[in-house]
Parts: structure tokens; sequence; C-alpha cells
């Protein structure tokens, strides 16, 4: 029994990596998987607050790694999901504080206590991010409709291409009114861009704001439509062939004019 | 490479003779996407606009983004690393902007790593800088890696971007903590909605601050339109008819010096938030 182990990253900070590991994971474990979320962010950990569960925290990845506890001591059981767990990030120590090797090495046990290990990048692409893939066999790009940020999942793209694994993406805060208009890429234009396959698109919701700084994953609250679209992305992820909620197609002016910034 | 006491790489006077030691200024927020990016391009521009001679350096090696934010990528030829291996003067690598003659970028190389910039090379290099630029201002990338640790050896100064959101607020204090003890840096609060403070739902100035305790440079409201101008290169501080250009004006002369009134509308009471804010600081670290 061996999990499936998704790499969660972005290139650009900011996208929603750690938003979108944390309700995937929900949306997972709601399904009855169970799920390992593992933060790889070492100096600025923030999976731990999305998830709410942050002053449960006693041991961390890097205690891990240093022999220091045993994997499942450092796991945070999430009270609110049958089989949801956590492996924090340590706050006050370095990237460098933990090598590629051992990151494999964790992910690999991890991998032999659930269905899932999804790990969540930090932003960038130095020590954090190659730590973070070294254990996957997967990844989920997210990028936002915005130039700098498909500019930096092109490069993360092309890291993730040359290191072997296959990647989807995830378009994130699509707002569609801005699409129509013509001031945002549309879905369609971003995947063409960087020639990649759409495992999901996310609309921009002021709630997840709220949400977020609460510590409670959006999937949780079953009225929002976020919940539905995660849900979807879950089901995606396990194989299920489901439709795509159309957020929008642009203008053609607007299509030109983005697909010329982003090109 | 220790290029830069030799006289071989002697700096040109760019635009104009030089002045004495300008102010070298990172933009940082360790979180990513809180705008960064935005800030130093919208700072900047209003800095140029007043009549300063600025530069901006855009320190993330790999995932650069300022050129786009300025609408100058078609015109960057040469950025950071071709001028510390010595491959071609500062002055050819500096892009002038389209809109300002007193503007100027410095862009980051797209397909390197931040481990092939040496500390105390990007040192020297803003120093050159400051003789030459009234305003060096430096785009940090997110984290606090090498990148970072680069963006700020240069640097006298910090400004720091955060949003109402408390991942964003656990990351600028940590990355206060780096900071060096006596500096003092500015904070500016970014992408702030009044109404959903007013609800309860964001956190407010004094939510943020109250943890941060950092001097406020200025607050910018959260709209769409940044979006759009990022997307077309043109800052919106140039904008006279733009709230959030009047907002960036205003950043631009208080760090100027300028005696300048707080934004009011946006200086909302607190939502509430406060008890879950200091919660993840008593938490263990």
């Amino acid at each position: 029994m061996s999990a499936r182990r998704i790499v969660i990253t972005s290139g650009k900070g900011g996208v929603g990596k750690t938003t979108t590991t944390a309700n995937l994971g929900a949306a997972l474990a709601k399904r009855g998987l169970r799920v390992i979320l593992v933060d790889t962010d070492i100096g600025l950990r923030n999976l731990d607050l999305v998830l709410g569960v942050e002053k449960r925290i006693v041991f961390d990845l890097v205690e891990v790694v240093e022999g220091r506890c045993q994997v499942r001591q450092a796991l945070i059981r999430d009270k609110r999901f049958e089989a949801l767990w956590l492996l924090p990030a340590a706050q006050t120590r370095e990237k460098e504080a933990v090598s590629e090797a051992q990151m494999a090495q964790v992910i690999d046990e991890l991998a032999t206590l659930a269905d899932y290990v999804l790990i969540d990048c930090p932003a960038g692409i130095e020590h954090g991010f190659r730590n973070a893939v070294a254990g996957a066999r997967e990844a989920i790009v997210v990028t936002t409709p915005e130039v700098s940020a498909i500019r930096d999942a092109d490069r993360v793209v092309g890291k993730i291409t040359a290191a072997g694994l296959p990647l989807r993406l995830i378009v994130n805060r699509v707002r569609p009114e801005m699409v129509k208009t013509g001031d945002m890429m549309s879905v369609e234009d971003v995947c063409e861009v960087l020639q990649a396959e759409l495992l999901g698109a996310v609309p921009d919701d002021e709630e997840v704001i709220d949400t977020t700084n609460r510590g409670e994953p959006i999937v949780l609250d079953e009225t929002n439509r976020l919940a539905a679209i995660y849900d979807k992305i879950a089901r995606r992820l396990g194989g299920e062939i489901v439709p795509f909620t159309n957020l929008g197609a642009p203008t053609l002016f607007g299509r030109l004019f983005t697909l010329w910034k982003a090109g | 490479m220790r290029a830069f006491d030799s006289p071989a790489v002697e700096l040109d006077p760019i635009p104009e003779p030089a002045v004495v030691r300008g102010r070298a200024i990172v933009i940082t927020s360790g979180k990513g996407g809180v705008g960064k990016t935005t800030t130093t391009a919208n700072i900047g521009a209003a800095l140029a606009a007043m009549g300063k001679r600025v530069v901006l350096v855009d320190a993330d090696v790999g995932l650069r983004n300022l050129d786009i934010v300025l609408g100058l990528e078609s015109r960057v030829k040469y950025h950071v690393l071709d001028v510390l291996e010595e491959k071609v003067t500062l002055e050819e690598a500096l892009v002038r902007d389209k809109r300002s003659d007193n503007l100027f970028l410095l862009a980051a190389a797209q397909t390197r790593e931040k481990e092939d910039v040496v500390t105390a090379q990007m040192k020297a290099l803003i120093e050159r800088l400051r003789e030459s630029f009234e305003y060096v201002l430096i785009d940090c990338p997110a984290g606090i890696e090498m990148g970072f640790k680069n963006a700020v050896a240069g640097a006298g100064h910090a400004i720091i971007v955060c949003t109402p959101e408390v991942s964003a607020v656990r990351d600028a204090d940590r990355v206060v903590g780096l900071l060096p003890n006596s500096w003092r840096p500015e904070l500016i609060i970014n992408r702030l909605r009044p109404q959903l403070v007013k609800k309860g739902k964001m956190l407010s100035v004094d939510d943020v601050n109250g943890i941060l305790r950092l001097p406020l440079l200025g607050v910018i409201a959260d709209e769409p339109g940044v979006i759009v101008a990022s997307n077309k290169g043109e800052p919106l501080a140039l904008d006279p008819a733009s709230e959030t250009g009047a907002a960036y004006r205003a950043i631009a002369a208080k760090l100027a010096g300028e005696t300048v009134a707080a934004p009011a509308v946006l200086v909302a009471p607190s939502g509430g938030f406060l008890s879950r804010i200091g919660s993840f600081f008593g938490g263990r670290a």
C-alpha cells in the first residue's frame, strides 16, 4: 500500500498553494480517503494556521528528520475529519536544515500511512522548492490568471517536467466578470500558455480570506460554491471524469493582449 | 569574482553627475503575493514623478516580474548577473522607463538561480547605484532563503508589505526579526477591504499593527484595477484619477520626508480578530 505523493507548487507566492493544499486535502478526506498534508515551508509555515491547528503543534518536520521523534508523533490529526493529518514545518529553522534525500525519506515513510500525501511547497525555486519536489511523484501547479503568476508558473512547469514528474494545473482566483471584459486571462488561455492539462479552476471568493483567517477550510461550508469545486477537483484527482465549471470566455482583444504579454 | 575594486568596471555617472549617497530600501514581506513588486513599481514611479532619481532593482533571480509590472519586459536586454559577471557595464544593463527620464530598472536574470548571486557582490552593486541615484528600491523575492539575504544585504532600510491575513502577518513578523536590529522598518498594509473590516471578516489596520508595531507608511485598498494595471504594465501611481494611485503618491511623499495625512477611510475599527491573531504567537515556535 503506497500513497499518491503530490507536490503543490507555483513559483510565485500568494497564489493559493497553502489554501489549495488544505482544501483539497479536506475534500479528499471527506470522501473517505486517508490524507497527510506536509508543510515544507520551513521558517514561514502557514498550513497549521489555515487548518486551525497551530496551538496543537508538538513536533515538526525538522525534528522528524533529526530523529528526535517518530513521524507518527509529529502528525497532528484534524478533529473535523476522519483521516486528515498535518506534518507541520519548523518555524524557527532554515530550509537548509533538511536535505532533499531526507525529505524523500520522510515522504516515503508517510506514504505507507495514507492514500494521499500532499506536499505544500514554499514560494520560489530555491532549496525549499527542491526539497518539496524531492519526495513527490506528481505535481499540481497552482497559478492565478495574472501575467506575473503565469510567467513564474511557466518556470516551475519547466523544472517539474525536467524532474520527470507528471503535472496538472489549478487556475485559482478567476474573476469571470474580468475575463468577460478582457481584463483577465481565461482558464483556457492560461492552459494554452503553459501547455498543461487542467485539474481545476477556482473562482475568486472573498470568503476565503475570512475562512483562512479563522482556520476553517472553506470546504467545511457546504453552502459555499467552492466546496463543490474542491470536491470536483478531488474526484478528478482520483481518476473520475468530471465536467469543468465555466468561468467565462474572453473577448478577442483581451485574449490577444494577454497572450502577447504572457508569451 | 571580486571585480568591484577594479577600475575596468568603474560606473559611468547615470544619468547625471553623481550625487551623495542615495537611500537603498528593500521592499520585503516573507509571504509571497502580498504586493511587493506592485509596491516597488508604484513607489518608484511616484518618487520619479516627484523629480527624484530612482532605480528599481529586481532581486527575484529566476522569477522576475518587476519588468512586467512596469511594462518594460521587451526592453530588458541585460540583467544583474550580466553586470556582476562583467559581461556588460552597469549603465548598459539599466533600462530607462518609458514614462520617466529619471526612473530606471535593473532586471533580474530569468534563467539563472539565486545561488548564482554572491551576497558581497550584490552589496557592492547597491553601493555603486547609491552613488548615482537618490533612491535604490530593491524588490525582494518571497521567502527567507538566499534571495532574501541577497536583497537585504545592500539595503539600509526596509519597507514591510503585509496584507490583512493572519498568514501574512505571521510571515511579516518573522521577517522583521531577521532584519538588522538597528533598522526601524516601515509598514505598508496592502489590499485592505474596508467593507470586510466593518463586517468583522477582515483584520483591521489596528489588528495587523497591534502585532507588528511598526511605523505605518501607508494603507492601500484592494481594487481590481491593480491587477489590470499590473497586466498592462502601467503603475497606478501615475494615474491622477486613481485613488490607489493617490495612496501610492502619498507613501512616496512620506518616504521623501514630506508630511502627509493618513487616509482616514481605511483606518476602520477592529472587527474582533485580535484574540485569534494573538494566539499563534503563544504556540510553540
